[in-house]
């Protein structure tokens, strides 16, 4: 959904497209179809589109506050006796290779835990 | 773009002490890029200045919200809302989206958060150096693109004063002398004969000397009808 919105007041006047400073907005006129189109890089969000457009359908406040895009969806490792989320598998590929080993999914909390079970056993055989 | 410091917080808390509900608004453009105005510091400040330690009385209640630009009175007008109960608005905005919101939302109390400080840019992330003063007659083309109006504490046009010692201004704090940088400079474009032209007197009308300066472009408003830029 585009951030530059108009409404049915529209009627193609392209005032929006002349006065844009920018140049964010264009048109295309093809098969007796008339095509606004908005660049959102170019945009400044400065309203002058807002401001001369003279059947008020610009809806600037789509500009102003919108709504989230999603970027990416990448799967997560999560600790595996809290379930805290750590990383990405791609990140602990990397992870793993430079510290040359393999990493097992703890959290800090766990890992000292998992450090410390494996340390007192020792101990007591030392005794 | 417009730098702006956050001022002390005592000041704010002297200055909002004594309302009862304050909307502490950001500004989404040049504060939000030099972090100090924007959504984000706006919360903050909401979330330091609701303690009670401030505040020998009851604090007043904080509503945070932010604008694209505070500095355009029309989208103000149409795009702000004004909360119920609110007696008194924290801008964090420039002194120009201060007084455009003071100007629009008349009679209510409009206090300024920042001190506007400077027309900067940021020469690598998260600091930002003043480069420009808005003095209406630009000469950077005879100065190798550095300006000795802003980067010059003197604002020298004709070469560097006693105090430039090692390349550095006598002001101190490792400011660099900026006419030494445009002589450096100009000797890289293989252009140091512009060194040798002399400026007279600036003129300093351009620069705002003359009173308040204002431009009107042709297509909108005033400008609507004429084909010309025309400056008043």
């Amino acid at each position: 959904m585009s951030y530059f919105r108009v409404n049915d007041n529209c009627n193609g006047c392209l005032a929006c497209v002349e006065n844009c400073p920018a140049s964010a907005l264009d048109f295309g006129d093809q098969d007796g179809q008339r095509t606004l189109k908005h660049n959102m890089t170019k945009c400044a969000r400065c309203g002058q589109c807002w401001r001369v457009c003279p059947q008020d359908a610009i809806e600037f406040q789509h500009l102003l506050v919108g709504e989230w895009d999603e970027v990416i969806s990448l799967d997560l490792i999560q600790c595996r006796v809290c379930g805290e989320v750590l990383y990405s598998p791609a990140y602990q590929q990397k992870m793993d290779s430079k510290l040359n080993s393999t990493s097992e999914a703890l959290c800090p909390k766990h890992r000292q835990n998992a450090a410390a079970a494996k340390l007192l056993p020792s101990k007591r055989r030392q005794k | 773009m417009i730098v702006g410091d956050l001022k002390p917080l005592e000041e704010i808390v002297a200055a909002i002490k004594d309302y009862k509900q304050v909307l502490v608004l950001g500004c989404g453009s040049c504060v939000t890029v030099c972090l100090s105005g924007g959504e984000k510091e706006a919360e903050q400040l909401s979330r330091e200045l609701s303690r009670i330690r401030h505040y020998q009385g009851p604090p007043p209640k904080f509503v945070v919200g932010s604008i694209l630009r505070q500095c355009e009175r029309d989208l103000v007008h149409t795009y702000q809302e004004i909360p119920p109960e609110t007696d008194a608005v924290l801008s964090l905005a420039c002194g120009a989206g201060v007084q455009t919101l003071a100007d629009e939302l008349e009679p209510l109390p409009v206090i300024p958060a920042l001190n506007t400080t400077f027309l900067g840019a940021s020469d690598k992330p998260g600091s930002w150096t003043e480069k420009c003063k808005g003095c209406g007659n630009c000469i950077l083309i005879h100065t190798g693109g550095i300006c000795p109006v802003a980067r010059c504490a003197k604002s020298l046009f004709n070469g560097p004063c006693g105090g430039s010692k090692g390349g550095y201004c006598e002001v101190g704090q490792g400011t660099p002398c900026a006419w030494t940088q445009i002589v450096a400079r100009l000797k890289k474009m293989d252009r140091l004969h512009c060194y040798e032209d002399l400026h007279s007197f600036k003129d300093w009308r351009p620069g705002g000397a003359s009173g308040v300066r204002k431009r009107v472009r042709a297509g909108l408003g005033e400008g609507s009808g004429t084909n010309q830029s025309k400056d008043s």
